[in-house]
């Protein structure tokens, strides 16, 4: 098999590391009001502000931790596991454009659309990924 | 496209553990090309009836509608 490019096993770990790492960042951040005390300093306006740095941190967090998760090699990569990965990414840029476009036609609100566009593919991918994956091994423990 | 591959296993007397060491690969990949479910690529293929020393049309044949 070709070698193509992927991270290697251990970032499974790293990645939802960071996924659930994401989870009390947000809530804490939301929780203490962390925008309002970044806020208080010298950039409060335009770019950089608070609500924009807190934004790209907790975004950073969960969208690196869902690509190391989803490509990620497995523990053996053959060339079925490409197929199911390829096969996945498909099903998973066709959901996203569905609703991409789903949305453009009866949403207005376009930022959040775009905010929806960022972890919608990974996470099913992610999902579709595992779960063939995990009839495949429920068939293998079902004949042996 | 059908496969004998688990009588040829049965003959030499390897488990599909082995076999999927021999060639590379899972043990997943080995049940689903057995099950009918995976038709491996034209290399495996080829390894496969590498390891049982037969010729790719002794262990690959194709069915109706292939």
């Amino acid at each position: 098999m070709k070698p193509y490019f992927l991270f290697p096993y251990w970032c499974h770990y790293l990645g939802w590391g960071l996924v659930l790492l994401h989870i009390p960042v947000t809530m804490f951040g939301k929780a203490h009001g962390m925008i309002n005390i970044i806020d208080n300093g010298p950039a409060s306006s335009g770019l950089f502000n608070g609500e924009h740095l807190f934004f790209i941190c907790t975004s950073l967090l969960m969208v690196s931790g869902l690509f190391l998760v989803a490509f990620a090699k497995e523990k053996v990569e053959d060339e079925q596991i490409w197929q199911i990965r390829l096969d996945s990414l498909r099903w998973a840029i066709y959901l996203n454009y569905l609703i991409l476009i789903i949305s453009l036609v009866f949403i207005e609100d376009t930022g959040h659309i775009l905010e929806l566009n960022l972890w919608v593919p990974l996470v099913f991918f992610v999902i579709r990924f595992r779960w063939v994956i995990f009839r495949l091994n429920r068939s293998l423990s079902r004949e042996s | 496209m059908k496969n004998n591959i688990r009588v040829e296993r049965a003959i030499k007397n390897i488990t599909q553990g082995e076999l999927a060491e021999q060639i590379g690969v899972s043990r997943q990949t080995i049940n689903a090309i057995e099950s009918n479910k995976y038709v491996p690529s034209t290399i495996l293929a080829l390894k496969i009836a590498g390891v049982f020393g037969k010729q790719l049309e002794h262990i690959f044949t194709l069915e109706e509608g292939d």
